[in-house]
């Protein structure tokens, strides 16, 4: 069963359609990429999973729930992870407290607990200290964990709205253009622990514009254009698929 | 600065602000006392803030507070206590009402509504019969406790301290909690703290709710000294200047911010008086000076350019990154 269905998905913002009948699974444990040239509508399909937009039409299935029309922080709490196309950060945090808020919703030692700051509030704070240490590790940022946000170069800043994302244990990732705008080596260093995390069992879908990057990460894509499916596969097949071709090249020619 | 020397600091602050009233003259602990007040106010806008929400609802919540607690004593001829924490109740209950309406529109819907409210408040005020018109209530009582009438420019001044320390408790215990942690996020980046689990309209409902009970008690105070509501001082123009104290005093800091500029912007008048109708002329060059050249306010002045230059002269290793005070 997939973990995430998208059954006949449209939205529209009046009278710009900016996704139409879309069906797209995402199955457990794979690395699924969306692509498609700029304005396909990639974003927005992430914002409707999260439930930052409403949909117009359509139904949004996960782990056989039904999520549409849920709120952001409701799809985040069911273990829907995110980041972000842009930078955005807690910048005047720390990088370990960008990571202990995002522990927030998954550390609750119960409001009154919080509240009289007993020992049992005490010891979920260290635990979750500990599992941000682990995370902030694992993502490269080990060495900088006290450093404000807004400080860190641009690599280290999406490699911590990654963490960030998965600080809410999340049983699927959406990362949003995670490598754009890195170096080579960070590239390579970000493709690899996008592997590690779905061997963690993660399952990822991934919207990325590094061709490179894609073809040699993903398990399958799917291409939008125009905010509509043109195709659908493993990542030999799209490669060489004619209208997926034309949709990234044929835009240039206009 | 080590937790030694805040600490310190701030009983020797504590001891000079209970002595004050024999150190200055009556009619400086007069001003403080309208200080107290603004401050109060000052606090309330700088809470909302935390959370991206500039209110423009301040007064209106004021006179809520003041209008129940003076009606309450005199209609029903309530102590001054239990309408103190009535006032703030009803302030929470209708605030609850406006939030549900305005919200599921937008917060720009909410803010616009606060303005509303804001305006409409005085003239409700005035209007209706029942709140005695645009004379105000008539006088009230004094408070009591324990059979002591509260009188008196020191007895009032301490009776405000009370008030403001207890709000500062409140607020600062908040702002360190989980639920300061997550407005802290809200405010930061709201796309981000929807991203990690936070229910945004929730914790922007207790904000404003908690923010609406403590305009309350300012009211409730206000009505202590002035012993009377009268709508013309719950004016829309009251919300709007609430918000100049956090630009002279302190953005950043939402605890010392408001008091700060509360203090200056109370003061500088009262020590104009001799210019009399060029008062409020010079009033507003001088504050328009200060966010010209000071456009970080205060104390965030102080935080930027005055800390780093104390850390270089002591020993070093001081971390100089400014919490919010």
């Amino acid at each position: 069963m997939a973990l995430l269905e998208l059954k006949d998905v449209s939205k529209n913002f009046g009278k710009l359609q900016a996704v139409s009948d879309l069906d797209f699974n995402v199955n457990k444990g794979e690395i699924h990429s969306l692509i498609g040239p700029n304005g396909a509508g990639k974003t927005t399909v992430f914002n409707l999973i999260t439930g930052t937009y409403p949909v117009t039409n359509g139904r949004i299935v996960f782990n056989g729930d039904d999520i549409t029309g849920l709120q952001p922080h409701q799809t985040a709490q069911r273990g829907i992870g995110r980041s972000f196309q842009g930078t955005f950060l807690f910048m005047q945090q720390s990088v370990l407290d960008n990571l202990m808020i995002g522990f927030h919703m998954s550390c609750r030692a119960g409001v009154l607990n919080e509240f009289l700051h007993t020992r049992s509030a005490k010891k979920t704070d260290d635990e979750c200290r500990q599992k941000a240490l682990e995370i902030i590790e694992f993502m490269g940022l080990g060495a900088l964990k006290n450093e404000m946000a807004g400080n860190l170069p641009h690599g280290h800043q999406r490699a911590l709205g990654v963490s960030i994302a998965l600080a809410c244990s999340p049983t699927l990732l959406m990362l949003d253009e995670p490598v754009t705008g890195m170096n080579p080596t960070e590239t390579v260093e970000m493709v690899e622990r996008i592997r590690r995390i779905r061997d963690r069992g993660i399952t990822i879908i991934l919207i990325e514009h590094t061709m490179r990057v894609v073809m040699n990460v993903s398990d399958r894509l799917t291409v939008l254009s125009y905010g509509r499916k043109i195709a659908e596969g493993l990542p030999e097949e799209i490669r060489n698929n004619q209208e997926v071709i034309e949709a990234y090249l044929g835009r240039e020619e206009k | 600065m080590s937790k030694a020397i805040k600490i310190g600091l701030l009983v020797v602050l504590a001891i000079l602000l209970v002595v004050l009233p024999w150190l200055v003259n009556p009619y400086t602990v007069q001003v403080l006392i309208m200080t107290i007040t603004y401050s109060m106010l000052g606090l309330a806008f700088a809470f909302s803030l935390k959370v991206g929400l500039p209110r423009f609802d301040i007064a209106a919540w004021w006179g809520v507070g003041g209008y129940a607690t003076a009606l309450l004593m005199l209609k029903a001829h309530m102590n001054f206590w239990p309408t103190v924490l009535i006032g703030g109740i009803i302030a929470m209950l209708v605030g609850f009402l406006i939030f549900i309406i305005a919200v599921p529109r937008g917060m720009m819907v909410f803010l616009m509504f606060g303005m509303v409210v804001a305006m409409a408040i005085q003239q409700i005020f005035g209007s209706v019969k029942f709140f005695g018109g645009w004379s105000g209530t008539g006088l009230v009582p004094r408070p009591t406790i324990f059979s002591h009438t509260i009188a008196g420019k020191p007895e009032l001044y301490y009776l405000g301290l009370f008030f403001l320390v207890v709000n500062l408790l409140v607020f600062y215990y908040l702002y360190n909690s989980k639920i300061g942690r997550a407005w802290n996020a809200i405010g930061s980046s709201l796309k981000l703290a929807g991203s990690v689990g936070i229910d945004v309209v929730k914790y922007r409902m207790a904000n404003v709710l908690i923010g609406n009970f403590f305009l309350a008690v300012a009211g409730s105070y206000y009505i202590a000294y002035s012993l009377s509501a009268v709508p013309t001082s719950f004016s829309f123009s009251a919300s709007i200047f609430v918000m100049m104290y956090i630009v002279v005093g302190g953005i950043a800091q939402s605890l010392s911010g408001p008091l700060l500029g509360a203090l200056i912007i109370t003061f500088i008048p009262e020590y104009l008086r001799v210019a009399k109708e060029y008062e409020p002329i010079i009033t507003a060059v001088i504050t328009i000076l200060i966010i010209i050249f000071v456009p970080m306010s205060i104390l965030g002045w102080l935080d930027r350019r005055v800390k780093p230059w104390f850390a270089r002269l002591g020993k070093g290793g001081e971390k100089e990154q400014g919490a919010p005070a």
